[in-house]
């Protein structure tokens, strides 16, 4: 319970991240967050209100994979590289699954067509997000270690 | 008498203790909070870095073309100008297109590959000092370069953003170097190219 607990948090904290930085982009403030709604073919008129719950969406999804990272990790305490790890398999997995699939589906496109500007703007986001997830999961764990000495 | 002895003695050290630590600095510590808002700022100017590939992509980079034409007339130290006009500028015969430009494109590809090299390890947190100090000279080029094309500070403040992740480990915290760093210490003292690399974690 202690690691999916852990593993939400992380993963709540790097869905804020990601959505943060769809927020800063060049353009308009927010620009990238509908995509999140893209790629379950959701649709709002309303471009604030689109913004809004792409942002929600994010933090969501980003909980679901930080429980599937805590799940993984069956009640354990897990080194600083397995960590990482981890959480670069898991933004693997995001991209494959979210910039990758859903997108080009949802886009009528071929399900692995990709360009190089697409690889170039998702990819590297995509494992950052991993990355922060797993990071942020071994600190909590270190946190909670170090309180319980 | 001993005892009044030793009590002496350590009011001696006491006021000792106290009159070095008026005088020498007080080491400071970060603290995990501290740390993490920095390795967080880490990551936003990376991907500040990040989003400025995207109007100059490979295979042409056109999208530098305006700038560097701009740098080549409003650089603010003499002879940097010229320089740009006799490497990135050469042969180059038209102001709107990179036609007859003949090292444009392979300057411009070292200048994205750095670009791309600075945003990969400030977002992720590897060699972060490399990274960071790769991005204080790209951002010095550009202060020099474009500074009076806009508000002075825009490219004196990407300077020292960078300068403030050479000077802190940033990368130790929600990076790779987290990892790193005490791999390439321990390996450090018994290699020399390792205790290179430590430097710049």
């Amino acid at each position: 319970m202690q690691t999916l607990r852990r593993g939400l948090l992380a993963g709540l904290l790097a869905g804020l991240v990601l959505a943060m930085l769809d927020f800063v982009t060049d353009g308009t403030p927010g620009r990238l967050l509908p995509e999140a709604l893209h790629w379950f073919g959701i649709t709002i008129a309303n471009p604030t209100i689109s913004k809004f719950a792409g942002f929600f969406l994010l933090l969501v999804l980003g909980g679901v994979f930080g429980l599937i990272f805590g799940a993984l990790q069956r009640e354990r305490m897990i080194t600083i590289s397995r960590a990482l790890l981890w959480g670069l398999a898991l933004g693997f997995v995001w991209w494959l699954v979210y910039s990758l699939l859903l997108a080009n589906i949802m886009s009528h496109r071929a399900p692995f067509g990709l360009d190089f500007g697409r690889f170039l703007s998702t990819f590297p986001i995509d494992l950052l997000f991993g990355v922060v997830l797993g990071a942020i999961y071994f600190q909590l764990q270190q946190q909670r270690r170090a309180s319980a000495l | 008498m001993s005892i009044s002895s030793s009590a002496s003695n350590r009011k001696r050290v006491a006021v000792t203790g106290a009159k070095e630590s008026s005088t020498a600095t007080t080491p400071i510590t970060l603290s995990e909070r501290s740390i993490t808002g920095l390795a967080l700022i880490r990551i936003f100017v990376g991907y500040l870095w990040f989003q400025q590939l995207f109007w100059k992509l490979p295979p042409d980079f056109r999208g530098l073309y305006p700038y560097i034409i701009n740098e080549s007339q409003h650089a603010i130290i003499p002879g940097y100008g010229y320089m740009l006009q006799h490497t990135f500028l050469a042969g180059c015969t038209s102001l709107g297109s990179t036609s007859g430009c003949t090292l444009f494109v392979p300057l411009a590809a070292a200048v994205w590959t750095a670009e791309l090299l600075v945003c990969l390890s400030l977002m992720f947190g590897i060699f972060t000092r490399f990274g960071a100090m790769l991005a204080t000279i790209l951002s010095v080029q550009l202060y020099v370069g474009l500074a009076y094309t806009g508000w002075i500070w825009t490219y004196g403040m990407i300077v020292l953003l960078a300068l403030v992740l050479v000077a802190v480990p940033a990368g130790r915290r929600l990076g790779i170097d987290q990892w790193l760093a005490p791999r390439l210490q321990a390996a450090g003292q018994q290699h020399r190219i390792a205790r290179i690399a430590s430097w710049l974690v």
